[in-house]
Parts: structure tokens; C-alpha cells; sequence
């Protein structure tokens, strides 16, 4: 159980009424993670939905034993682990903590059962889900405009950009 | 108003049943839009969501020197300017119609409001867009990671 005022400090809650938000807050609970422990590993089913209160949080894949690539680093607000929203979803990358991380927690097949239950609940969530997507696919199409502009001879060498369009 | 045999050519809403389609055709309209017109600028206030029945429309994006690029051309069947189905501040691209085009036109607003009346077919929806961003992103991520993987500094 986790208070709601903590729950409304999650970016993806943001438009989740109050009422939605006592049913997500029995079922939530609040964590404490060491550095260094791996909450999510790529290519293995993930069961639990983080929602980081405090610290930092590295979302990398193995490029070889020698190079990790950093994708993203979650700060407080952000959330991840929405594979363990959706039925039968496995990890496309890992989840590690930088630093001492504070962290709200939902299990995943809880959620979903509460899902076929709670309609209004799965749509404002999946809302929420979905407008993380959008912002983490608009930065990459932005990142790949500014290459671009810098090196417009790559643009033959760019076949997946309309992956990034939000076409559907 | 929009008839249910319509919507059912569109991707997106092609699952639903008749009954829910018929709510959806009722705040939709089916419009034609000549070549060249700009049904939506990138950086504006998204408004209306865009369902392509026939002819071909281009999502063009401007970089921050003003360059622009088509980054897609949307075939018929496929539903674009999702940020208004997502109460977004802003739009990503610029919808150009590459040839005179009928499109199915749904105010984001008033397709929010009939989610909120039957929020099973908003769940449905919108774990939809979900499933398809997520397998973008994963698909993106897996093309990018091959090319850093075959980079010859790398390999």
C-alpha cells in the first residue's frame, strides 16, 4: 500500500483520477534498491512495474561482453516495466540501478487481472503507456532529423525512420 | 456520419464490433482533401485523428535548420495524428496529401469522450496503439543495435 500523493508524483499517473489511484495504491509498494542491483534482464519476461520516487535508474542492452549501450537513465517521476502491463512480454533491455533507488512497485499479472475487471483503470493506464511511446519515439525521430542535418548523405542509409511516425 | 463498411477498412478499428463502430461513425466524417493540401502543421496543437480511405498523404518533419524530409507515405487503410487521440500539446509532423484523398476525419476530443462512455473499447484501443509503439521501438532499437554491432570501430 502507497499513499496516493506518491502516486501522483509518477509522469504516466498524471491524468489517472483520484478514485483509480486508491485502487492502484493497495495494490502498490513502496521499495528500496541497492546500486548496482538489476531489477529488469533483457530477454526474460518481466513481471513488475517500477515507478521511480528517487534516484537514478540505467536503462542499457549488451552490445558485446565488452560494451553495454545506455539507452536511456530513468530519474524520479519516470516509469518502466511496461512490458509487465501487457500479456506475455519479455524484457527488450535491462534495468539497473545507478544509485540507493526508491521505487513504487505494481506486479504486472496483478495489474492485468485488475485490467479485465476495471476497464476505466486499463484505458487510463494504457493512455499513459502509450504517451510515454510517443515522447520516447518523438526523441528519436528528433535525434535522427538532427544527424541528418548534419550528414544528409546518410539519408539512403536510413530505411526504418517510418517505424518512428506514429502512423498505426 | 460515417458508414460502419467504411471504417471497417481501416486497420486500427477493423476488430471493433458493429455496434461500437456505429458510435465511432457518428462522430466521424468523411471529407476529400485535394493535392497538396496541409491537413496538419508539426508543432500544432493536435486536433483531429486521420483515417486514409484512398489516395496517399506524406508525414514530412522539419529539422531545427529548417530542412524538411518525408519520413512516410501513408497508404489507405492507416490512421495518423494519434497525438489527438492522446490530449498531446503538439504535433510531430507536418500531413501533406501527396494526391487528392478521402479521409475519415474524428475529432480526438469527442473520440476521448465516447472512450470515457465505454472505456472497454478505450482499453482496446489504446493497448492497440501500445502493442504497436512498443514493437516499434523494440524493432528500432534491434536495427540500431545491429548497425553500432557492425560498425568496423566496433566489430
Amino acid at each position: 500500500m502507497v499513499k496516493i500523493e506518491d502516486l501522483k508524483r509518477i509522469n504516466l499517473l498524471r491524468d489517472v483520477p483520484d478514485h483509480l489511484l486508491e485502487i492502484f495504491a493497495g495494490e502498490a509498494q513502496l521499495s528500496i534498491f541497492g546500486a548496482g542491483t538489476r531489477l529488469i534482464t533483457v530477454d526474460k519476461p518481466v513481471d513488475t512495474f517500477y515507478m521511480l520516487i528517487m534516484g537514478q535508474v540505467a536503462i542499457k542492452k549488451e552490445l558485446t561482453p565488452e560494451i553495454d549501450v545506455i539507452f536511456d537513465y530513468i530519474q524520479s517521476g519516470s516509469s518502466f516495466g511496461t512490458s509487465a502491463l501487457i500479456h506475455e512480454s519479455k524484457a527488450s533491455y535491462s534495468a539497473v540501478c545507478q544509485e540507493p533507488c526508491e521505487a513504487i512497485t505494481v506486479s504486472g499479472k496483478r495489474m492485468i487481472q485488475l485490467f479485465e475487471q476495471n476497464h476505466e483503470l486499463a484505458y487510463y493506464m494504457m493512455l499513459g503507456v502509450s504517451r510515454q511511446y510517443k515522447r520516447k519515439m518523438d526523441m528519436r525521430a528528433q535525434m535522427i532529423m538532427k544527424t541528418l542535418d548534419k550528414n544528409p548523405g546518410l539519408k539512403d542509409d536510413i530505411n526504418d525512420i517510418e517505424n518512428l511516425t506514429l502512423v498505426i | 456520419m460515417v458508414e460502419k463498411d467504411i471504417l471497417k477498412k481501416i486497420v486500427f478499428l477493423k476488430d471493433l464490433p458493429d455496434t461500437v463502430l456505429e458510435k465511432v461513425g457518428s462522430i466521424a466524417q468523411l471529407e476529400t482533401f485535394d493535392e497538396e493540401t496541409i491537413l496538419f502543421r508539426q508543432d500544432q496543437e493536435p486536433v483531429l485523428l486521420y483515417m486514409l480511405v484512398s489516395g496517399k498523404v506524406f508525414l514530412n518533419c522539419r529539422s531545427t535548420s529548417g530542412k524538411s524530409l518525408t519520413l512516410d507515405d501513408v497508404l489507405p487503410g492507416r490512421t495518423f495524428g494519434v497525438s489527438a487521440l492522446m490530449g498531446e500539446s503538439s504535433t510531430t509532423f507536418t500531413a501533406i496529401c501527396a494526391r487528392k484523398s478521402s479521409i475519415i476525419t474524428i475529432s480526438g476530443e469527442q473520440l476521448g469522450q465516447l472512450f470515457k462512455e465505454d472505456f472497454k473499447t478505450g482499453h482496446t484501443l489504446m493497448l492497440k496503439v501500445v502493442d504497436i509503439f512498443r514493437s516499434r521501438m523494440h524493432m528500432h532499437t534491434q536495427q540500431f543495435l545491429h548497425s553500432l554491432a557492425t560498425h568496423p570501430e566496433i566489430r
